[in-house]
């Protein structure tokens, strides 16, 4: 993951250029460009309605933009499927909601492998690296019981049976086994416990310094968002009002009050 | 003796509750997939019916037509799906459902210009005279026994490429959870395409096994779809486990109801089954089988 972080060396690995992208009537995204730089972690702040949440649902595909670029180490990716965002290497977690819990830990993890290459037949198209065999999905598995211990001993259960933090681990560890180069996350602090929302923050941060990864962070809860994160993006009403270096808007009296609520 | 005939009842009960069981399956497939009520699943299952009717004219082999029928209920539900239902995805959810009344119109119409509207009798794959242990009539024949092997054998195999499968995870995923299938890359579209194949077999296999004990006819299947849809409401439309049990209590409870109210009774049965219909939605509207809901978003 490092090498691939290194591809893109120098130039943002995510950057939206102007985007626009609403719902029926309503602009929620109104020319929003933002860059998440290489292997850094991107904090994406604001109010309810802001449209931080529409701004990763556009990136990741789920809703297609009515204008504006989405360039993915430097190729315009807007208005592709999200089928097509996950094998360009685009990880998205969704608030809330993330696991299926009828489905047992291990069939919810072997769900972010379905973008891999399959064994057998052709490449799908726009896939990268070569065919992937049982052996390497096994693998993979089991460096992610390796790093998420606790889904290891529940691997047989149903997701329905984890806590609130353990589901958060789940979804974080399917999202990886996509093998992503950037990777969307969805207010992953929301509703947990403060210790365990340490622990995910502290994970978040682990994910990006150890394997390069590029993290777009969308939280309601700016101040824990800014301690961890290297640039800070401030949202309002569909509109970057704030983009600076996290220490610089932490330290911005001002712009906490108004837009931050801290 | 009484309990012979309680036996027989029971046994002819169960023979009709699988067939009742097949059609429920194939709805419950289609609403995981999509919350659509699949209303043209029994015109499909007739029209089917009748290519293998046909195929075993032609070639004069049972089986030819058998497997050509289920062969045309894969590729039936899957045209069906892919030029009238995928248009009206994510359109409200009442134009899907109308466009499965007009399929069902159109292919009953269909039938009725390609292959005529008298009754046509369908053969059987086997003896269907009563088998019996010593000189007690059992009530059901060797057909019987083929009906239920098939249908057990069916939905055995579906459950099993259902759980153990990658094709088979990838359809719950998508059943229980689109968004999050598609954000891991899955391609949900393709996954309902499946679905309503796997549904046309189902309805196929209902058709052909139903067919013989009652003539085939364009509306032939219309009272089967009404008994198979009971049946999936009584094991709650979420639960393949639900469908399979629900068609059995439906098939055993309308046996006695035919067979213990003599001539009466098989006019009585459709009004059975609207009556536990009622019943059922007013005591468990989710069905018997419904899931606790650990999830609603």
């Amino acid at each position: 993951m490092s090498s691939a972080a290194a591809e893109h060396n120098g130039s943002p690995a995510l950057a939206v250029e102007g985007l626009v992208a609403g719902y029926g009537g309503v602009v929620a995204l109104d020319g929003v460009s933002i860059s998440a730089g290489t292997a850094a972690i991107t904090a994406v702040l604001g109010a309810n309605g802001a449209g931080k949440t529409t701004l990763l649902r556009a990136v990741s595909g789920m809703i297609r933009p009515r204008r504006g670029r989405v360039l993915l180490g430097g190729t315009d990716l807007a208005g592709r499927s999200p089928e097509q965002m996950v094998r360009a290497g685009v990880a998205h977690v969704p608030e809330g909601q993330g696991v299926i819990p009828e489905l047992t830990v291990e069939e919810n993890l072997r769900i972010g492998m379905m973008s891999w290459p399959s064994g057998r037949g052709r490449a799908p198209a726009g896939s990268a690296g070569p065919r992937s065999s049982r052996a390497e999905r096994a693998a993979a598995l089991d460096e992610a019981y390796g790093r998420f211990r606790p889904l290891a001993d529940r691997r047989r259960k149903l997701a329905a049976t984890l806590s609130g933090g353990e589901r958060q681990m789940l979804v974080i560890a399917r999202a990886l086994l996509s093998r992503p180069h950037v990777l969307l996350l969805d207010e992953p602090s929301l509703g947990l416990a403060p210790r365990i929302m340490a622990q995910v923050m502290d994970l978040v941060v682990r994910l990006s310094r150890e394997q390069g990864l590029t993290i777009v962070l969308v939280e309601q809860n700016a101040r824990s968002a800014l301690a961890i994160a290297d640039h800070g993006v401030v949202l309002n009403l569909g509109r970057v009002v704030a983009s600076a270096d996290a220490q610089t808007l932490a330290a911005d009296i001002a712009l906490r009050h108004h837009y931050l609520g801290f | 003796m009484p309990v012979v005939e309680f036996l027989q009842f029971t046994l002819s009960g169960v023979v009709f509750g699988m067939i009742y069981a097949a059609i429920a399956l194939s709805l419950v497939l289609i609403w995981r997939g999509t919350r659509l009520l699949n209303y043209a699943q029994g015109g499909m299952a007739m029209f089917t019916t009748y290519v293998a009717i046909e195929v075993i004219y032609h070639t004069g082999s049972y089986w030819a037509g058998f497997v050509v029928a289920l062969a045309a209920g894969v590729v039936l539900g899957a045209v069906c799906q892919l030029t009238v239902i995928r248009p009206t995805m994510n359109k409200p959810p009442l134009n899907a459902v109308i466009v499965t009344i007009g399929l069902l119109i159109l292919l009953e119409g269909l039938a009725g210009i390609f292959f005529g509207g008298q009754y046509r009798s369908f053969p059987a794959a086997f003896s269907i005279t009563g088998l019996k242990v010593g000189t007690t009539p059992l009530g059901v024949s060797r057909f019987d026994v083929f009906v239920v092997a098939a249908v057990l054998v069916t939905t055995l195999a579906l459950a099993a490429a259902f759980r153990y499968t990658s094709v088979g995870l990838r359809m719950r995923a998508s059943a229980f959870n689109a968004t999050i299938a598609r954000l891991s890359g899955i391609r949900v579209a393709r996954m309902l395409t499946i679905g309503w194949a796997l549904a046309g077999l189902l309805g196929a296999l209902a058709g052909v096994l139903v067919s013989p004990s009652t003539f085939l006819y364009p509306n032939s299947m219309d009272a089967i779809f009404v008994f198979g849809f009971t049946a999936a409401v009584i094991g709650g439309l979420d639960s393949p486990v639900g469908a399979v049990v629900g068609g059995l209590l439906l098939g055993i409870a309308l046996s006695y109801v035919a067979g213990y109210l003599g001539s009466k009774g098989s006019e009585l049965t459709s009004l059975v089954a609207l009556g536990i219909l009622v019943v059922v939605l007013m005591i468990r509207p989710d069905g018997l089988f419904s899931a606790t809901k650990v999830r609603r978003v």
